[in-house]
């Protein structure tokens, strides 16, 4: 059913939309209750939104308002532009169309206004947001065909509509494959940002299951939604590869921007040879078995560490240096994904220009940073001495 | 993926175990050789100090039969090398079947969007080529594993470049008090001897405090 359904969306993303199916959960288990304390579950989707549909107008109305301010405190966690679109949403439709049948106690029109709505809010409940009428949102699903052919001449269910809600149907049945698909709605205004929330989930995190819904005129058949599912991840990947090779964020078409991803990727393998090469040179001047001991002996032996950053050294060591003015550069900077610390080749002037005033400054400080006890700074002596003197 | 501390510091003390193991330090050593065996020690160590992904597997797997598991067994613990290559195994299979049908779906696709997929094709081919152990993967995981790659490349070049810097300025440094220090033999023989003990060791600090400022 949908809270099941639901569940194992929530147990299929990851732990931050946790809180958020949680509380769809919570909603959908409210609506139940207060819609239809009695009716069982078998195809229990059906339950809460023939029920809704079953209620007298101004009642479902009372529903949806209720749950909608009381969602805007669980959709604080959620991205804010859903939260909004949904408070907007709920406000445009409170104020327009369902004032209509609070006049007149026809349960057609309201169902119409109540479906969209459903039907719309299931698109966002199959994302991260709290679901407000999550429960009505799997219902249409299976129990929308029944209504529909119900009163056919009456329902002026959008063709829009129809072709989502097969389309969900669809989409249900190809869940097994589990492709990973993302959430559209078809909605003008909404589309942006929903495109924009869809972009944000698939971007920096794996989920695997995220439910597709088809774009408005666009084919539906399970082959063109898993190709576009595929083309929407490779463009987020592009869009992160774009972000991080400097000077590509200008550039459109994907044949251009791989080009620079090449130069860029090429340029870094020769800097490290460049690099080795130099190292090299300078090498033979410096006794790297100096330094070796002086890690073995501050922070135990390496070889035994596990695990890649299965290392000794104590945290506390390298974050009580003080830090001067090198250093502030040089620290690292909080860990924002995908942006580096380290200044690639156009900053290595800079460096070169400094590193002349790097000595100096850091030699008294160098000293007393370390706390060096007289016996590890003898041993050092001799070794350093070998080479040096 | 993100570039934290631990990582540029499981990094540095690799690659510094790695130039022991290789021992690029003496003096036997052809420039070449050397050369070769920093480079090797380096991308080991950031393959080592990324973990188990797609790229590291393939640049150990290059290294490793380049050296012909000369060097290897020394530059990395056995225990690492297994636990990094092992999972490999299962993915192996699976991935050249996928890259077949990818292709040959690209194939069928290509006759109707011909210049757009020549043009991509193309760079997607170079682009396997550069990333190691891309030839086996599908454009999604390409992008992924380029994105992981150039992350990697990135911190690989700083830390090289900062080991450089402070190498080469403890270098002119020592040159330097080697110069003044003629000059002060005029005063006491133990005076001069604590002064250059007391610089070296202070040199060395140096290096070591510019290499963990930046982490």
């Amino acid at each position: 059913m949908g809270p099941a359904r639901s569940s194992g969306v929530g147990s299929g993303n990851s732990g931050a939309y946790a809180t958020e199916i949680a509380e769809s959960l919570r909603f959908e288990e409210e609506i139940h209750s207060i819609v239809h304390p009695g009716l069982d579950s078998p195809p229990a989707a059906g339950g809460s939104f023939t029920a809704l549909l079953g209620l007298p107008a101004n009642q479902a109305v009372e529903l949806l308002h209720e749950t909608g301010p009381s969602e805007a405190p669980g959709s604080a966690a959620a991205p804010s532009p859903t939260g909004e679109l949904w408070r907007l949403r709920l406000g445009e439709h409170a104020a327009g169309p369902l004032h209509l049948p609070l006049g007149c106690s026809p349960t057609f029109p309201s169902n119409v206004a109540l479906v969209e709505r459903a039907a719309r809010f299931s698109v966002f409940a199959a994302e991260d947001s709290p679901a407000l009428s999550s429960g009505g949102g799997p219902s249409p699903r299976l129990k929308a065909e029944p209504p529909d052919s119900d009163s056919p001449p009456t329902l002026l269910i959008p063709a829009e509509k129809t072709q989502r809600l097969a389309k969900r149907k669809e989409c249900e049945k190809s869940k097994a494959k589990g492709p990973a698909k993302k959430s559209k709605s078809a909605e003008e205004n909404t589309a942006a940002a929903a495109k924009e929330t869809a972009a944000e989930n698939t971007d920096g995190e794996k989920l695997p299951y995220v439910h597709v819904r088809a774009r408005r005129g666009q084919a539906t058949d399970s082959h063109s939604l898993a190709e576009r599912a595929r083309r929407e991840k490779i463009n987020a990947r592009m869009k992160l590869l774009q972000e991080l090779v400097p000077g590509c964020s200008k550039i459109t078409g994907t044949a251009l921007v791989l080009d620079e991803i090449i130069n860029h990727v090429q340029s870094l393998q020769r800097q490290v040879e460049f690099l080795s090469m130099r190292l090299a040179a300078v090498n033979p001047r410096i006794d790297f078995g100096g330094l070796d001991s002086f890690l073995s002996a501050e922070c135990g032996p390496l070889a035994t560490a596990n695990g890649r950053g299965g290392v000794a050294l104590d945290p506390a060591l390298w974050s009580s240096h003080p830090v001067t003015a090198n250093g502030a550069r040089w620290l690292p900077q909080p860990q924002i994904r995908h942006v580096d610390v380290w200044p690639t080749q156009q900053s290595s002037t800079a460096w070169t220009r400094d590193g002349a005033a790097h000595p100096h400054a850091l030699l008294n400080p160098g000293a007393a940073l370390f706390g060096y006890d007289p016996a590890s700074s003898v041993s050092l002596n001799s070794n350093q001495l070998k080479t040096e003197l | 993926m993100q570039v934290t501390r631990a990582f540029k510091q499981a990094f540095l003390e690799r690659m510094l175990l790695g130039f022991r193991a290789t021992d690029v330090s003496s003096k036997s050593m052809s420039f070449q050789e050397k050369k070769s065996f920093i480079k090797l020690s380096a991308d080991v160590a950031i393959a080592v100090a990324r973990g188990s992904r797609k790229w590291t597997r393939g640049l150990i797997a290059s290294v490793s039969k380049e050296q012909q598991k000369r060097l290897l067994p020394r530059v990395i613990p056995r225990k690492q090398y297994e636990r990094l290559m092992k999972p490999c195994s299962s993915n192996s299979w699976k991935i050249p079947r996928s890259k077949k049908i990818l292709r040959k779906s690209l194939r069928v696709s290509s006759t109707r969007r011909k210049k757009k997929l020549c043009a991509v094709e193309k760079r997607t081919r170079v682009l396997r080529r550069l990333v190691p152990g891309g030839e086996s993967l599908s454009g999604f995981s390409l992008l992924d594993e380029t994105l992981d790659y150039v992350l990697s490349l990135r911190a690989q070049v700083g830390l090289m470049q900062s080991l450089l810097m402070t190498c080469e300025a403890s270098k002119r440094r020592a040159h330097e008090l080697k110069c003044t220090s003629p000059e002060t033999k005029a005063s006491t023989v133990g005076n001069r001897g604590r002064c250059g003990m007391r610089t070296v060791v202070v040199k060395a600090e140096k290096q070591f405090s510019l290499l963990k400022k930046e982490f």
